[in-house]
């Protein structure tokens, strides 16, 4: 691994990351809110002078980014989101935030986690909900998809980055080049976002918070300017559409872009998403029969149902009631689901529903092994055979997925949370989802948790958007003992 | 008919053999020892490439109605027909060996852009035969006629099957009737005194529903049993089989065995409800773990006739009750089916066979060739001016027998007071020797 390269190219990406502060500089101008205003354009001048050091100090042959190495990708690629969450945790601190708290605050936004510190919300300014919205809404996507959009010379060496941030197995690409694929990304992504907020706002939610809560749905994120959460707007009609919309965001954005730009058929025929429908389909009509037997009426169940299957599924982390005290059937539902997330390629975080089917399948071709040790049984997806080195690495990611996940819940319990606690913010934060239940539900806070416990669910929302391998490889010696700075 | 072959390999022969009789067949080929296997044949040998116009010419392709392209080479055979289609305009069929000429008929114009009207691959032809013939339980052989109003369905009498004594005795179902009894060498059209013997292969005609009842009489199991199906080679042929078998699959349930782990994989990368193992056609150890033993067909098509017999003899061993084998080499076909191979069909064979078919059947509508060309069936047309008469009071040639009547859409086999009416369409089985004989009796008008 060469250092300078790392450094240089991690300088880039956060340089290219400063004028988000700037966004919401117009946001703090409007609402009056000069302090912040100030925050904001000291940490964009930080930011940019940082970035600028860095791009400086690990200056390198021109060639050298053209054959990026691997490993380097993954440094960048964990490097860059760390660098940008502890800028983006500025405005927080600016405000009064403490470090871990501001860190957890500002992590939790640009993963699209949707967890909060923040227990008395009168303290903050709207620009800094905004701030929270926005760096949701850079996070889904992926940071680093923003700047292969924004960049031409990113283009040979953004390929390992590009795929090191991908949500899931995927290396799909929907054009030859790599940066038409970002923008046609972002494009449907920003087209959805303006739509959404243009219908929120026409059944009735004021436009700032019909712009923060589009930002958070699309990006699967779950931050909303209202304490309460969806639930604050006391509103059906916005129910339904924040779930439509999370149901999309939850869906792969590339199979959606190539369903309406080549054929309708493309979403019937890919079988993540046949899945992913059915799960949802499944899970709310159940949860739908565990609130009737609440006493809850037909239609309130029904929309609660599905738009908490939604929300969690795709890990959104919105709320349209407070679910952490609904009964321990319907929690269990809302616990399983978070173990699954949304569909690869898409905003959601999670292991993602194709690794499921496929975990499913290699589990059927093992009993099927025993009965016939001599067949030749390869596994299959919408009808193409998956190679046996992605099975392998479905396998692998699974199994580091459980086990940083309880080693997080070990944490947080070991620190003095109640199991439940323990169990439902590990989980929570890995799969970027957000709530959890109990004191860290819809209605509560992760600000009582101890702050150690805060850094490490910090670490598992970092480990969790990433898709663990990314990161946990760079906790190898061997990387490190090979590290130089050129 | 005026009749071009390119190629005077095995196919050439086999066709020129065939045709040689009624029609006036051209061989084209460029190897000068070929000549010689023709010598005896009544046809005019053309000594040169296939390809060139000239050689087409003096084999007088400008007035042939018929070419067909049988070399080795896919190539040859395409431009062959080509030039052909320049100098005259002939029905063409073209021989080829691989997948990709047959599919890309479909959506593209494929191989019609080169004035070629049949491509037929052998691999196909044999994989139709052979699913047909597994989707009639039981039988060895099956065929259907106008638009499966008719079918012909072939089967072996165990010692234990009821149908062995006097035909008059069976009281087969209405609709259905025994057209041909093989047994050893011996081929015969049964009479009502005829008696059947244990090991005697009999063809029955009917409608299907008659069929039904027969099958279920001489099998004496419901209709609805689910097969269980192994194919031992995952060549084209055994891919082939099990594709169409599961395209519907009617709760069979496949297993495949393939040697190569390559192939292996690329065959159940393509098959979605089959299972593929890896393994030898000729392992005892897989067969039985794999309980090969209890499945109602077993199908060997390994491309190497000492190892499919070997694998075939292995099932019979072990009991399979139907075993349906491909040989490469048509003289093993005897072969295979002394040692107890129940179904022995070669590729070859099943695409000459329909080429033929093709040929003749537009002249002189012949329906379907059994047993080797041993048998025939011929669809006649009854003339207007024909004067009824009932079948009993018929005596027509010998060795053939009216399977079946079409009078105005509706199909039905006859019994002697049944009568022969003008417009009628006949389904009639005859041995080869009786064709032509049988032919005019039943179209001449007294």
């Amino acid at each position: 691994m060469r250092l300078a390269i790392v450094v240089h190219v991690t300088g880039t990406l956060v340089r290219l990351f400063s004028p988000a502060f700037l966004i919401a500089v117009p946001v703090a101008w409007i609402y009056g809110e000069w302090r912040d205003l100030a925050g904001f354009l000291a940490t964009f001048a930080a930011t940019w002078t940082v970035g600028t050091v860095m791009r400086r100090a690990g200056r390198h042959q021109p060639t050298d980014l053209e054959n990026l190495r691997r490993i380097e990708g993954f440094a960048i690629t964990a490097a860059t989101w760390m660098v940008v969450a502890h800028f983006a945790a500025v405005p927080y601190m600016w405000t009064h935030d403490t470090y871990v708290d501001a860190l957890f605050e500002s992590m939790s936004g640009l993963t699209t986690t949707g967890a909060t510190i923040l227990t008395d919300f009168t303290r903050y300014g709207r620009s800094v909900f905004f701030w929270r919205a926005l760096t949701h809404w850079v996070g889904g996507l992926g940071v680093i998809a923003l700047f292969i959009a924004v960049l031409p010379r990113l283009g040979v060496g953004g390929r390992e980055l590009f795929f090191a941030e991908a949500a899931g197995p995927t290396d799909e690409k929907l054009t030859p080049q790599l940066r038409d694929t970002a923008i046609a990304l972002w494009k449907v992504y920003a087209a959805l976002t303006v739509v959404e907020i243009v219908l929120l706002v026409i059944v009735g939610m004021p436009l700032f918070d019909a712009v923060c809560n589009a930002f958070a749905t699309l990006a699967a994120g779950g931050f909303s300017p209202h304490p309460a959460s969806i639930a604050g707007y006391q509103s059906a009609a916005v129910d339904w559409i924040v779930t439509v919309f999370m149901f999309i965001a939850g869906a792969n954005f590339a199979l959606q872009y190539r369903a309406v730009r080549d054929s309708r058929n493309a979403l019937v025929q890919d079988e993540e998403f046949r899945a992913y429908t059915g799960v949802v389909l499944v899970a709310t009509a159940l949860l739908t029969v565990f609130l009737l037997r609440q006493d809850m009426s037909l239609h309130d169940s029904v929309r609660h149902a599905a738009f908490q299957v939604a929300s969690i599924l795709t890990t959104t982390g919105f709320a349209s009631q407070d679910f952490a005290l609904w009964s321990d059937q319907a929690r269990m539902v809302l616990l399983l689901l978070m173990f699954i997330g949304g569909c690869a390629g898409s905003a959601g975080g999670g292991p993602k529903v194709v690794r499921h089917v496929l975990m499913a399948r290699l589990t059927i071709r093992e009993l099927r092994r025993t009965l016939h040790p001599r067949a030749i049984l390869p596994v299959k997806l919408g009808g193409r055979v998956v190679p046996e080195h992605i099975l392998r690495d479905v396998q692998v990611f699974m199994l580091f997925y459980l086990l940083t996940f309880a080693i997080g819940t070990t944490v947080v319990v070991l620190l003095g949370a109640d199991l439940l606690v323990g169990i439902t913010a590990s989980i929570a934060c890995l799969g970027n989802i957000g709530p959890g239940f109990g004191p860290i539900g819809p209605m509560g806070s992760f600000y009582e948790l101890h702050p150690i416990s805060k850094f490490v669910l910090t670490l598992e929302m970092w480990i969790g958007r990433l898709e663990v391998l990314t990161v946990l490889v760079l906790f190898r010696l061997e990387v490190w003992r090979s590290a130089r700075w050129q | 008919m005026h009749v071009v072959i390119i190629g005077g390999g095995e196919i050439g022969f086999a066709l020129a053999q065939g045709l040689a009789a009624s029609h006036e067949v051209f061989v084209v080929d460029n190897k000068p020892e070929v000549a010689d296997r023709f010598e005896p044949l009544d046809v005019q040998f053309v000594l040169g490439p296939g390809t060139s116009r000239e050689v087409l010419t003096r084999a007088g392709a400008e007035r042939a109605e018929v070419l067909v392209a049988c070399t080795g080479h896919d190539e040859v055979n395409i431009v062959g027909c080509g030039i052909a289609r320049q100098l005259a305009n002939p029905r063409t069929f073209c021989f080829v060996s691989r997948e990709d000429f047959l599919k890309s008929g479909e959506k593209a114009r494929g191989l019609a852009g080169f004035g070629i009207d049949r491509v037929v691959w052998p691999e196909a032809q044999l994989a139709e035969d052979i699913e047909r013939i597994i989707r009639v339980p039981g039988a060895l052989d099956a065929e259907t006629f106008v638009d499966g109003a008719i079918r012909l369905v072939e089967y072996r009498l165990d010692p234990d099957s009821p149908f062995i004594g006097r035909v008059a005795d069976l009281h087969l179902p209405e609709n259905s009737i025994i057209v041909a009894v093989r047994r050893g060498e011996d081929f015969f059209i049964p009479r009502g005194a005829s008696a059947l013997e244990a090991r005697d292969k009999i063809l029955v005609m009917g409608v299907p529903d008659a069929l039904k009842e027969v099958r279920r009489r001489m099998t004496g199991a419901p209709d609805t049993e689910r097969q269980r199906v192994a194919i031992i080679g995952g060549g084209d042929v055994g891919l082939q089989v099990a594709e169409r078998l599961e395209r519907q699959l009617d709760g069979m349930e496949l297993t495949l065995i393939e040697r190569d782990v390559a192939r292996g994989e690329f065959v159940a990368a393509r098959l979605k409800h089959t299972l593929v193992l890896k393994g030898d056609g000729t392992d005892l150890a897989l067969f039985e773990s794999e309980d090969i033993g209890r499945c109602d067909v077993l199908v060997g098509v390994i491309d190497n006739d000492e190892k499919n017999l070997l694998a075939s003899l292995l099932a019979r061993h072990l009991g399979v009750r139907r075993i349906i084998a491909r040989v490469s080499r048509r003289s093993n076909l005897r072969l295979f089916e002394r040692v107890g191979i129940d179904i022995a069909i070669s590729a070859r064979g099943a695409a000459i066979a329909s080429v033929l078919h093709q040929i003749q059947g537009e002249t002189t509508r012949l329906l379907a060739v059994v047993e080797e060309g041993a048998g025939r069936i011929l669809e006649l047309d009854v003339p207007e001016e024909y004067a009824p008469r009932s079948l009993r009071d018929l005596a027509p040639p010998l060795n053939s027998i009216v399977g079946a009547i079409v009078r105005q859409s509706r199909a039905f086999v006859p019994r002697g007071n049944d009568r022969i009416e003008p417009g009628d369409r006949l389904i009639v089985f005859t041995t080869y020797a009786a064709a032509d004989q049988v032919r005019v009796y039943f179209t001449r008008v007294r």
